[in-house]
């Protein structure tokens, strides 16, 4: 609408400046912290420039055998990823395309389950997957991260599949298609990138979340976000360990976001933000 | 004919929804229904031998008459509206900010977005390393700028605003976002109508674009009111609940009840509290964006 003076110009980007530092800010003192010498570590005043080191790094690796708390995580997120966006897209596909006046219901349903306070079920998921001897396995993360991820999928393929114009689904119909067909060769492949979308925030979120993996796993399943907690003893903070873990956790978390940014807000509201 | 058979396939299309269904069935009401039971029992995880007695309503009298509760709640609360008014006004400023058309806006976008997509847990570890007593950062700028220590997560004045803090700073682009969705999905013809008849920008900001956007901040309020009240893993990393119980949220008053003092009946009641508290944020939310749902379909 209105034409922008220089200085006007001038004053946003100086304000976007300054508020992105601010910003900012936590996230280059532990980038550079993972980088820096545990005697650099809280220098006063701080060591602005030094020669970035690798060491906290190969301690993590070596040490800390990191990798195998990533290959946990990994086959846990996998896991829960696939399961939620195959269950999940299957019931978007229904909810959209049957027009019985319940189906609101149930889709609002499936939502309120994602909402629902995690400390509130914690308790009888540890009782109960004790006694079916799933505590400490891949499993029983996998199923209780499908709790959350299926009703994202849902939601988010909803909006996907609505768009779907089924004047082709139809077509394919007329020609002797039967639901499972079309579902799979027409709806789908139009979805697909909806189906991307869901992959990512499905592995992002079971790959970030700490409450269930403490409490239902120990040693043999331990995911990346507890084991950087474990760096963190009755004995010490290694402080280097934790910075350098972190900074592995968070990789995947930026591809991400420069991956999927157009769908964040939607995905983050349950498309309740158009 | 062919509209019959459409019916008929659809029909079958509802089997699509039994997978869904059986897994989220096995995955909350049947806990839920386990956790119900539970929560009129008397229930000591470390004491396995001994048997679950039926205690009847006793927990739920224990819970309501122990003040460390409404504490509890209190603390929910209060970490509630200091962060989500700061998250608002911060997240509205912003968002008239970055919804400037000039070159680069979408890049510092995408910046912001990093936060909210990171583990809670990495996001605490981080703040924890700058409030860190002694030797953190703050308090090293403060020094510098000869302002005293702030106790930052052992003050038990402060502790409760710290961890606040943090989820301001890891949740403003979240309601920025939001607000910004929905600034550009406005139409601008009234708005600068309203500009040409000389109204200044305050007015059009308070009289139009504000009620315009009521639907998005009220959704964005309940999603941050649902996901504020759940608060745990930042108070577990930074402060435990402490210093004494002043950070002691209801997330953290149900983990220390169950899981450090095994007490799993009693856990169990007061989890059913908290369930009813959130089915009431829900159902509102719920109801916010079902008046928004016919106009999208």
């Amino acid at each position: 609408m209105d034409r922008k003076t220089p200085l006007e110009k001038a004053l946003i980007y100086l304000t976007a400046l300054v508020v992105g530092v601010i910003f900012l800010f936590p996230l280059y003192i532990a980038l550079s912290s993972a980088f820096k010498p545990d005697i650099d570590m809280f220098a006063r005043p701080p060591v602005w420039i030094f020669r970035p080191i690798w060491d906290n790094f190969i301690a993590l690796f070596t040490v800390r055998r990191f990798q195998d708390n990533i290959w946990n995580s990994t086959v846990v997120a996998t896991g829960s990823t696939v399961l939620s966006v195959f269950v999940g897209s299957l019931a978007a596909y229904a909810l959209t395309r049957l027009k019985h006046p319940r189906m609101k219901d149930v889709a609002f349903w499936i939502l309120s389950i994602r909402m629902f306070p995690p400390i509130a079920v914690v308790i009888p998921y540890y009782i109960l997957l004790r006694d079916i001897g799933l505590l400490d396995t891949p499993w029983a993360l996998i199923l209780v991260y499908s709790t959350g991820n299926i009703p994202l999928t849902v939601w988010l393929m909803r909006g996907f599949f609505q768009g779907v114009p089924e004047s082709l689904e139809e077509a394919a119909q007329v020609d002797g298609h039967g639901v499972w067909a079309i579902f799979w060769r027409v709806a789908l492949p139009l979805a697909a990138p909806g189906l991307a979308v869901c992959a990512m925030f499905c592995f992002i979120f079971s790959w970030n979340e700490f409450l269930f993996a403490f409490m239902l796993t120990s040693s043999k399943t331990q995911t990346v976000t507890v084991a950087v907690m474990s760096f963190w003893s009755s004995d010490a903070i290694e402080w280097g360990r934790i910075m350098a873990g972190s900074i592995v956790i968070v990789i995947p978390v930026i591809i991400f976001v420069f991956a999927c940014q157009r769908f964040l807000v939607k995905g983050l509201t349950m498309g309740s933000v158009k | 004919m062919a509209d019959y058979a459409r019916r008929r396939s659809l029909k079958i299309a509802g089997i699509f929804l039994l997978p869904a269904l059986v897994v989220l069935f096995v995955t909350t009401i049947f806990p839920l229904l386990y956790s119900f039971n539970l929560s009129f029992r008397q229930f000591n995880l470390a004491k396995p031998f001994i048997p679950r007695i039926f205690v009847g309503l006793q927990n739920y009298k224990t819970l309501l008459q122990d003040n460390g509760f409404y504490h509890s709640l209190f603390v929910t609360f209060k970490v509630m509206v200091v962060a989500i008014s700061v998250e608002f006004v911060l997240g509205f400023a912003l968002a008239l900010l970055l919804t400037q058309k000039l070159r680069g806006m979408g890049f510092i976008r995408t910046l912001f977005m990093i936060p909210m997509m990171m583990s809670s847990i990495v996001v605490s570890l981080i703040w924890l390393f700058l409030y860190f007593p002694g030797m953190g950062y703050l308090n090293y700028f403060l020094n510098f700028l000869h302002v005293a220590d702030v106790p930052w997560i052992t003050g038990e004045n402060v502790a409760l605003y710290s961890i606040a803090l943090v989820d301001i700073w890891q949740w403003t682009p979240f309601v920025m976002l939001g607000i910004a969705a929905g600034l550009q999905s406005l139409p601008q013809e009234p708005l600068e109508a309203a500009m040409v008849d000389g109204n200044s920008r305050l007015q059009v900001l308070t009289h139009l674009t504000i009620p315009q956007l009521k639907p998005i901040l009220a959704s964005l309020f309940f999603l941050r009111a649902i996901d504020c009240f759940k608060i745990y893993d930042v108070i577990f990393v930074l402060t435990k609940g402490g210093p004494g119980d002043s950070t002691e949220s209801l997330s953290f008053y149900i983990y220390r009840e169950g899981f450090t003092l095994w007490q799993m009946g009693f856990g169990a009641a007061a989890s059913f509290v908290a369930l009813i508290i959130m089915t009431v944020l829900i159902t509102l939310f719920i109801r916010t964006i079902k008046e928004e749902e016919p106009r999208a379909a």
